[in-house]
């Protein structure tokens, strides 16, 4: 407890710090490019990337062993990884445009046949006559412990200078996920800008693969979005959240990790995001689903309130026990179920609303179904003033409507 | 021969001159070789059967779609170059409306070609958003994520996001397909001040019995162009039957190409 203390307030050395924020660094530039590759619906191809780097990563090590005697050069390991992931990805492209497959099965048939390979190739590692060979597994669940500051500061600028970058395009981003054909006349070169997207994703990985090793990396650009999601309706907004979750998942992850020898720091980076999920899920205000609990408990009641109101307007008898609750809590009925002056006149709004509405839904059924719902908001909040009053107006003079 | 056609004052002038554009998909033809020039000022309308290329027309015109030959000028210069002249209005399908944003994110979507990457969007920014919102009725929905709009008010905030770039040239994709009367009317409204400003209007339209009382100018489309004109010129019985290929009733043509005092709203 005292270790994590001391590694959560950056009291834990130097080299602790350095990769600590090297991680939130990285936790925010994977949770803003994340969240736009989700927008643009593309969220497995990170899945692809992050499998095809393992080739590209072991044939590093082996010809940087075979030439300098030692293949754990971080920076080297990278522009391999790098290079795969890249062929992957141009693989993905080309079966998904030129051949009849989805980008899902091209997604699926690069994915597992370059990380096929790249295991082949650890298995050829593992018999060759170099040192360092053991490191390697670190790549796959990540590991910040051993790292040296040099590798970390690598890290950190990197993911610096990929959060400058993605802050730069955010608006081409934004416009090409929203409407790609709109913001084709909107002067931007789509192609070009979905590229970028993917290149930074692809820069994003490589990025990581020492933090949260290759495979992980895709929960950090996936699960902080979605968290994002849960906290806004505004795409900008998401981003930001997608990148705060990202930075407080990597400090989390790296500081638990620095608890105990041996803890590997990939897991506990996802385990961190997966917890602000659930509890992003469990408590948004929003659509989290306490919030939707009340939020159902409270329609329900309006529901009840709005068929109680119109009961009374039409003088029929109310049996339900919710309804005259409901109705009881407003004041709208007396304790022996007779309506008050406050309730009749409810129950009179309520019987126009109602008429409101459902002359709405004669004049105009396919929009009024659009709206999706029982006609409970207050209808001038739903509908534009202009077609207020032409409701209004029909309302009271429906011999002008019949002509 | 091209730079010869860029001197006559018609095409310079035009907002929009399209010549010999051919679309295919495959080996088939969607639309080809179509020479259509808009006047400035015009409220024109493309008009045609399911499936004539209407909406490809544009597509390409707006270098959507990729085109096999032809080119498109705007006052007289490539729309690559002058892209800025013209604003896109696309159908309300083209994009998934459970996208997390607000109608005013959508609308400040309009003015992001004027703004760097360092400029954050900014009062006037907003305050020019919503001023566009209000001129389509939409002030009081700014907030509202864009998922909980009806057709109509989805079609509001595409137009409004238009008008935000103020642009010399308003193309619009089917904007009355599937929206109620009053944002017909209010849509048509707009278009009409558009005009009166001055500026450019071409729609896709679909509702044949509309196109007099909303349009001045019109393209006839089946995949080739039928007429293109002034609507009092070319919105004839025999220039309809031509396009639709004989399928519209006496009875409907009689309506259509009446004059619009007698169409009536139902």
């Amino acid at each position: 407890m005292d270790v994590w203390l001391r590694a959560l307030t950056f009291s834990a050395g130097y080299n602790t710090s350095l990769v600590t924020l090297g991680a939130m660094l990285l936790g925010a530039s994977a949770g803003m490019i994340g969240s736009f590759i989700l927008l643009r619906k593309r969220s497995l191809v990170s899945d692809a990337i992050s499998h095809a780097t393992l080739p590209g990563l072991m044939l590093a090590f082996i010809v940087m062993a075979a030439l300098f005697d030692n293949g754990r050069w971080l920076p080297g390991l990278m522009i391999g990884a790098g290079l795969s992931a890249a062929f992957g990805l141009w693989g993905v492209q080309n079966i998904s445009e030129r051949t009849r497959l989805g980008e899902d099965a091209a997604i699926g048939a690069v994915l597992s046949t370059l990380f096929g390979l790249g295991v082949v190739l650890i298995t050829a590692i593992q018999a060759m006559n170099t040192g360092g060979q053991a490191g390697l597994t670190d790549y796959l669940v990540g590991s910040t412990a051993g790292m040296l500051s040099g590798e970390a500061q690598l890290i950190g600028v990197c993911a610096l200078v990929l959060l400058i970058a993605i802050f730069m395009l955010r608006r081409q981003f934004l416009l090409v996920c929203f409407d790609a054909e709109y913001a084709t006349t909107n002067g931007i070169p789509v192609q070009r800008i979905d590229t970028l997207m993917l290149m930074l994703l692809l820069a994003v990985t490589v990025i990581g693969l020492k933090v949260t090793g290759l495979i992980l990396i895709v929960a950090l650009t996936i699960i902080p979005p979605v968290t994002g999601r849960f906290w806004t309706d505004r795409p900008l907004q998401m981003v930001a959240i997608a990148a705060i979750c990202g930075v407080l998942a990597g400090y989390l992850g790296v500081t638990l990790s620095s608890v105990r020898t041996g803890l590997p720091t990939g897991p506990l980076i996802v385990l961190s995001t997966f917890a602000l999920f659930a509890l992003s899920l469990l408590i948004s205000p929003r659509r989290g689903i306490i919030a939707m609990l009340v939020a159902h408990y409270r329609f329900k009641t309006r529901v009840h309130l709005r068929q109680g109101l119109l009961a009374m307007a039409r003088r029929e008898a109310i049996y339900d026990t919710l309804t005259l609750r409901v109705l009881r809590r407003h004041d709208f009925i007396r304790r022996d179920h007779v309506p008050t002056p406050a309730g009749l006149a409810a129950a009179r709004d309520a019987e126009h609303e109602e008429q409101l509405w459902s002359l709405y839904r004669s004049l105009y059924p396919d929009e009024a179904a659009h709206l999706d719902h029982l006609g409970l908001e207050p209808i001038s909040d739903c509908l534009p003033p202009d077609m207020m009053m032409l409701l209004e107006l029909r309302l009271h003079s429906p011999l002008r409507s019949a002509s | 021969m091209k730079a010869s056609r860029i001197e006559d004052p018609v095409i310079a002038e035009s907002p929009l001159a399209i010549h010999g554009l051919t679309v295919s998909y495959g080996q088939k033809p969607v639309i080809y070789s179509v020479d259509f020039v808009i006047p400035p000022g015009s409220l024109s309308a493309i008009v045609g059967p399911n499936g004539a290329g209407k909406s490809t027309l544009l597509k390409a015109a707006l270098g959507i779609k990729r085109r096999l030959s032809g080119e498109v000028l705007v006052y007289g210069e490539p729309y690559a170059k002058q892209s800025h002249h013209v604003a896109y209005v696309p159908q309300r399908s083209s994009v998934d409306w459970d996208f997390p944003a607000t109608v005013l994110d959508v609308v400040v979507m309009g003015l992001f070609r004027d703004l760097r990457w360092w400029q954050l969007t900014r009062r006037r920014h907003r305050d020019k958003a919503m001023e566009c919102l209000s001129r389509v009725g939409m002030e009081s929905f700014a907030k509202r994520q864009i998922g909980q709009l009806s057709g109509g008010q989805q079609q509001r905030v595409f137009l409004a996001r238009a008008l935000a770039q103020s642009a010399d040239l308003t193309i619009l994709d089917e904007p009355f397909a599937g929206v109620d009367a009053a944002t017909e009317k209010a849509i048509v409204e707009v278009l009409k001040a558009l005009k009166q400003q001055g500026k450019t209007l071409l729609c896709v339209h679909h509702d044949l019995s509309t196109v007099r009382d909303y349009f001045d100018h019109v393209l006839l489309l089946n995949v080739r162009r039928i007429a293109a004109g002034p609507v009092d010129d070319m919105f004839t019985e025999a220039t309809l039957q031509e396009t639709y290929g004989g399928r519209l009733s006496p009875l409907q043509i009689e309506r259509i190409v009446a004059p619009s005092s007698a169409t009536q709203e139902a």
